[in-house]
């Protein structure tokens, strides 16, 4: 046993030396995730506002122009003149605007003598996540509201303000820490092939498993440090608040960090080659952490089949894990689920990088 | 064109699709991953956990219940699970919880003081607002069922239609999105990879010396990956019409200039960045800087429209934001003049820039 910490600190300490000898590599995996998660805290907003919208006025009245006002002060829209429903329809085509609302020559005549007055809105349905939120606004200044009959208050608990960056944030870590794990490792084991130092390293008497232990360590401790940078921006500049246990957190990003970069390590050593490895890491790294980890998209709305799916991406688990206890404080009983998950992944990736490298190694 | 270029173009295209894995990533990955994504993704909120806390004997609040979970878009919570409220949804068996006001909503009815609580987990932001919208449509239609009101006739009528995907169908919007993604990762990336790869291994020494210009070294390994990249076009785009059945409204010339230009960019722009990386692991981070903000920027995951305007200027920069525009704009709306050639310009400028620029990295750094 003392033989195997041996010889699997001797790889951790050249893999090290490997690290600091290319500052570039050291900066990035340190520099990058704080950036991106600076960059993205302060431009992403999901509440809309100043949403274009191509306005034709036909009817040029007290009450059209009454209306209008209540949509340019609302703060919802920005509200832009055209001449005519087809140029508003161009408008859409042209993407100058999301929605066109027009309104008929009789609008007023209508409401005076007591009847509807009526207006057509067209919503462009390209961007399907616009369309919801556009026709509830209007419907909200043009009031068709609920009548007071009753009262229906909505509690928003762990985010009472509905801050889109207290709900970014956290997912924005684990994408960006997925990604960064894999990148760092996968090329490392082919790197050994294409360079021809991995025959030196093989003939030398360290066994697979200390290999892809001594590998692992310090790209580990790396992205540790990595992910206690962030925290502390997203305490300190964002403001976002903590109310969990910190140990879990960080027993969950450790198992989390290893995990991806064992699967880096499992690419590396099954392409052989830096290219295929870094098609490999893109491919399996880049989009499924952003798309169908439950970042943006929910988990819980796509088919049974893809759901189950999800299920062995370690960054679902991970989303879940860094969500709630940022937000909702859970402990380790609420999270059994992820964290027996993310277990057992990370010791399949350790497992499986394992044994495919043994057999590599027996023609 | 001449022979050397020529033969240039063949030893990298044979080159690259000699492993057999490499032409698996090119041609059958992209296809899995349009398909996977294109029918997993979707921005309706769906299954939600619904408890409703009420007595028995509330036949309105039951009613509201049966109704929600009958519109398919929640699920009820089993009732042996109901407890405090607050711990329902902080322990993760419940997304929503509605409360019944004391002593039951339908007597609270006949007061005329009725008050509802609906505790949403907000965590997600987008989820608490959809479930917020579903329950009070819900609960606003049952009450005045049960009140035997007619739904109040509001002074202006707002008619709504959504024009280009009327059925709001998520494949539609998605698919170009993801086509532009796939795309950028087998352009991209190979082209600076294999331009690195060169440099580590030291026959980019070799080749300077030989009797070939650079301009001939940098179009000898620029153009395959334009070609890579325009024939893998054909083949996600067939299946994004023809599985997803996404409509192509425009003109099928105009979509492939369009590709075209951002094959071309992000060729160029895969160049430009192996100047700058002396090995591939160099080069694998590089990417990562690069096309992380360009999927973030893209216009597939957040509105760009609601980012601060100083920070828009960089979705502008970005090959990946014009490209998806360019996709949706032409496959559903047909293809507006002023945004294609807008765009495509856009696309043109930064392909041009980048290969200045990496021509003269390329003179000073040889």
């Amino acid at each position: 046993m003392r033989l195997f910490w041996n010889r699997a600190g001797a790889v951790a300490r050249k893999e090290v030396f490997h690290i600091l000898r290319d500052p570039f590599a050291l900066a990035a995996a340190l520099g990058l995730p704080v950036l991106m998660v600076i960059i993205f805290g302060v431009s992403i907003e999901f509440n809309m506002k100043d949403i274009p919208l191509a306005v034709n006025d036909a009817d040029q009245t007290r009450s059209s122009r009454m209306l209008l006002d209540r949509f340019a002060s609302s703060g919802y829209f920005g509200v832009r003149r055209v001449v005519s429903p087809q140029q508003g329809i161009a408008e859409l085509t042209d993407q100058k605007a999301r929605a066109a609302l027009v309104i008929p020559p009789d609008f007023e005549s209508e409401l005076i003598s007591g009847r509807q007055g009526q207006l057509q809105l067209l919503i462009d349905g390209s961007d399907n996540s616009t369309v919801g939120p556009v026709s509830n606004y209007v419907n909200r200044i043009v009031g068709a509201g609920a009548p007071a009959l009753y009262d229906l208050r909505a509690r928003y608990l762990f985010n009472p303000e509905l801050d889109s960056r207290w709900f970014v944030i956290p997912g924005l870590t684990v994408v960006i820490m997925a990604i960064l794990s894999i990148l760092l490792t996968a090329l490392t084991i082919a790197r050994e092939w294409e360079n021809g130092s991995m025959e030196l390293l093989l003939s030398t008497p360290v066994r697979p498993v200390e290999i892809i232990v001594g590998k692992l360590a310090p790209y580990g401790v790396l992205g540790v440090i990595a992910i206690a940078f962030v925290y502390v921006i997203a305490r300190a500049v964002f403001q976002i608040p903590f109310v969990g246990n910190l140990a879990v957190f960080g027993l969950g990003s450790l198992l989390f960090l290893v995990t991806y970069l064992a699967q880096g390590l499992l690419i590396s050593v099954v392409a052989r080659n830096q290219q295929v490895a870094m098609q490999l890491a893109m491919v399996t790294g880049m989009l499924p952490s952003n798309l169908i980890s439950g970042f943006i998209f929910p988990i819980e709305s796509m088919p049974a089949f893809f759901q189950y799916l999800t299920m062995l991406l370690p960054a679902r688990w991970f989303m879940r894990i860094a969500r709630d206890t940022f937000l909702q404080g859970s402990g380790l009983i609420e999270l059994k689920v992820p964290f027996l998950a993310l277990t057992f992944l990370c010791f399949a990736m350790i497992f499986l990088a394992t044994r495919k490298f043994k057999r590599d190694l027996e023609p | 064109m001449n022979r050397t270029l020529l033969g240039f173009i063949r030893k990298e295209l044979i080159q690259t699709l000699r492993d057999k894995r490499m032409r698996v990533l090119l041609f059958v990955v992209p296809v899995i991953q349009l398909t996977l994504f294109g029918v997993a993704l979707s921005n309706e909120v769906k299954n939600i956990r619904l408890a409703s806390v009420y007595s028995p004997g509330d036949a309105v609040m039951q009613k509201i219940h049966d109704r929600s979970i009958a519109s398919g878009w929640f699920l009820p919570v089993s009732r042996q699970a109901y407890g405090d409220p607050f711990e329902l949804i902080r322990g993760g068996t419940a997304d929503a919880v509605l409360v019944a006001p004391p002593g039951g909503l339908t007597r609270a009815l006949g007061r005329g003081d009725a008050k509802l609580q609906l505790l949403l987990n907000a965590t997600n932001v987008i989820e608490a607002q959809a479930m917020e919208s579903y329950v009070s449509a819900i609960v606003q239609r049952t009450i005045l069922e049960d009140l035997r009101l007619d739904p109040p006739e509001p002074s202006i009528q707002v008619n709504s239609r959504v024009l280009f995907n009327p059925s709001l169908e998520t494949a539609i919007f998605m698919v170009p999105a993801t086509l532009a993604m796939v795309m950028i990762i087998t352009t991209m990336v190979m082209t600076n990879n294999a331009i690195v790869r060169e440099k580590e291994m030291g026959t980019f020494e070799m080749l300077i010396s030989a009797p070939v210009s650079p301009a001939e070294v940098i179009y000898g390994k620029t153009i395959p990956y334009v070609i890579l990249g325009m024939s893998n076009f054909p083949l996600i785009l067939g299946v994004a019409v023809f599985v997803f059945g996404v409509p192509m409204r425009g003109s099928v010339l105009v979509l492939f200039l369009a590709a075209f230009a951002f094959v071309c960019t992000a060729v160029a722009l895969g160049t430009l960045i192996s100047t700058f990386c002396k090995n591939q692991q160099q080069a694998t981070l590089a990417a990562f800087l690069f096309l992380f903000p360009m999927i973030m920027f893209g216009g597939l995951l957040f509105p760009i429209e609601n980012m601060p305007v100083s920070i828009r200027w960089v979705a502008y920069l970005d090959p990946l934001y014009h490209y998806i525009g360019l996709l949706r704009n032409i496959m559903l709306k047909g293809g507006g003049h002023a945004f294609v050639v807008t765009h495509i310009l856009a696309l043109g400028l930064m392909a041009l820039v980048s290969v200045v620029w990496s021509f003269r990295r390329f003179r000073t750094t040889l």
